[in-house]
């Protein structure tokens, strides 16, 4: 250990003015992050809003508040018709990638008892997030078209005779995209609150013959809610701020808020972007908390 | 209970989850082998042959199909995952530190960083969009997406950090204190050798998830294209086998990436444990 500046500050730095001095610290070391994400993210929000009430003509935007924009959204059946989207291909995504991904959590997290292999079975699942999020849309092209592989494999062992053009560009398409993207985010936390449960429980369960089903229904399933909670935000929140996989598969047929919010700022109705991209905030808003209020999560985690 | 059996179902299920994800990237892989420039993105392959691999670097004559935009946007892509990997492990870093301490008002800190991660893209996106228009500032990959790349990795960089100040022992820092060795020196020497693990992993995640990083990006830069848009630019359009040789090479990229982290880790923590032997004898 080297001995340095024995002389300056020793005097100076006795315990009291260090403590007095504690709170400039702290608030010197956050007032970068604080302010960055105070003028980055929370004033683009509330411009946002702040602009979905201003005058929008053909061409230009006027400062002049009016509910003009959000009388339009309301009225319009396109508009209508992507909230709806959203909130149905959201519901369709949610369940498929609990369905998808809960089994798998089970095994993951309950039935590997090895601490290694767990670990790597948790590791292939994250290993796909290295390749670019649009590439891993767009690799669905080959696997679902007319002469993709998924048709060419059942034409070959007999299943059908004539390929399903339904796969690709329509609604199943991105919903099955989806729901390979999104469902590690599911798996993850269930998996992690699986792993947690004390083994002699379920042990016990056993010994006084309680079924496979009975010990899901009973321990298993609720002592998982928690992760499934978390899962359920993770994929609630990126599904409803979505438009890329729907752009990739869907053929234009999916029209979800954020395509809408896209054509909108693409032709500058900056007001219309902006209710939608409002409409949008307070659904998700809506969903976290309603998640929120089915686990304490502060409690059980 | 027939647990067993259970236990079999869902190893089967899990080896069918596993293929399920990586599926479409195996076919994606295969595919960009595929004979150019007559050969299309679909089975069968006509002729195994590299033609997408040499058509991205222009190497190909000239044909019907425009080469991917991607040598400046690769330069722009990496330049701001670099910007933006700094900056945001410095902000982690610093409002981590901040954190070790109980302060007042720390939860609606901590809930505004965390903040960043949460808000889908498009919306942070859209809100920057009409900040830069109604100001009438241009926006730029450097200027307006550069921010809010930092929004958005900050709070995966503040995470970590705070994760490793969390099994920090404070008492090796009051210790150099104690001596009299200067807050920025113990920093220094004492503090950031010990965290670096944790600050390697926050550059990590800063670096790949900018790099990755496009609907921020869509919204917030001007007419200057980065990596994720040029792709983003085929969806609208047919594809051909030359992004799916792209896919394959930036994947590749991320490997060698993930692998230089686990060589830096590994050096750090062979250098910790040597330094821990030094101490004891």
């Amino acid at each position: 250990m080297t001995m340095v500046a024995t002389s300056d500050d020793t005097p100076v730095e006795t315990a009291a003015p260090s403590t007095r001095r504690q709170p400039d610290r702290t608030a010197l070391l956050l007032a970068p992050g604080v302010l960055w994400m105070l003028l980055f993210l929370v004033a683009p929000i509330l411009m946002m809003v702040y602009v979905s009430f201003w005058t929008q003509t053909t061409f230009k935007i006027e400062p002049t508040l009016t509910l003009k924009s959000w009388v339009t959204f309301f009225s319009s059946d396109t508009y209508l018709g992507a909230l709806w989207t959203t909130i149905r291909i959201w519901l369709i995504v949610l369940a498929s990638t609990l369905l998808v991904g809960y089994p798998a959590a089970l095994f993951v997290g309950l039935f590997v008892k090895n601490k290694t292999l767990s670990t790597a079975l948790l590791v292939l699942c994250v290993i796909p997030f290295w390749t670019s999020f649009l590439i891993r849309v767009l690799a669905w092209r080959p696997m679902l078209g007319k002469e993709g592989a998924i048709n060419m494999i059942l034409m070959k062992i007999g299943v059908i005779t004539q390929p399903i053009e339904v796969l690709l560009f329509s609604e199943l398409s991105v919903i099955i995209g989806m729901t390979q993207i999104y469902c590690v985010f599911m798996v993850g936390p269930i998996a992690f609150m699986l792993g947690r449960i004390d083994p002699s429980v379920i042990e016990a369960a056993q010994d006084l013959g309680a079924s496979f089903w009975r010990i899901f229904r009973t321990i298993i399933l609720p002592l998982s809610m928690p992760g499934v909670v978390v899962g359920a935000i993770f994929v609630s929140v990126m599904v409803l701020g979505e438009f890329a996989t729907s752009a990739a598969l869907s053929g234009r047929k999916v029209n979800l808020l954020g395509n809408i919010i896209v054509t909108q700022v693409g032709s500058l109705k900056w007001a219309f972007a902006a209710v939608a991209g409002v409409v949008l905030t307070v659904l998700m808003g809506a969903v976290v908390a309603a998640l929120l209020r089915v686990v304490d999560l502060k409690k059980e985690l | 209970m027939n647990a067993s059996g259970i236990k079999l179902g869902l190893g089967l299920y899990t080896m069918l989850f596993i293929v399920f994800l990586y599926g479409p990237l195996a076919v994606l892989a295969i595919l960009s082998f595929q004979t150019g420039p007559e050969g299309g993105p679909q089975f069968p392959i006509i002729e195994w042959s590299t033609y997408w691999y040499k058509h991205l670097f222009g190497l190909t004559p000239p044909s019907r199909i425009a080469p991917l935009p991607i040598e400046q946007a690769l330069i722009r892509s990496l330049t701001l995952a670099v910007m933006t990997m700094i900056v945001s492990t410095v902000l982690g870093v610093t409002a981590a530190q901040a954190f070790r301490k109980k302060f007042r008002g720390s939860g609606v800190v901590f809930y505004l960083i965390v903040l960043g991660m949460m808000v889908p893209g498009v919306l942070v996106g859209l809100g920057m969009a009409l900040v830069a228009n109604t100001l009438g500032v241009d926006r730029h990959w450097w200027g307006t997406a550069f921010v809010l790349h930092v929004v958005y990795t900050f709070p995966f960089a503040f995470l970590v950090m705070l994760a490793i100040f969390n099994r920090f022992d404070p008492s090796v820092e009051e210790a150099a204190w104690s001596l009299g060795v200067t807050p920025t020196r113990t920093f220094r020497k004492i503090t950031f050798p010990l965290i670096f693990p944790g600050v390697l992993s926050a550059m990590l995640f800063a670096f790949t998830l900018s790099y990755d990083e496009f609907s921020r990006t869509l919204f917030a830069s001007g007419r200057d294209l980065t990596l994720p848009l040029a792709i983003y630019g085929t969806f609208s359009v047919e594809v051909h086998p030359n992004v799916f040789a792209f896919g394959v090479l930036t994947t590749l990229f991320s490997f060698a990436l993930l692998g230089t982290y686990a060589v830096l880790m590994g050096l750090s923590v062979r250098r910790a444990r040597r330094m821990a032997i030094q101490e004891d004898t």
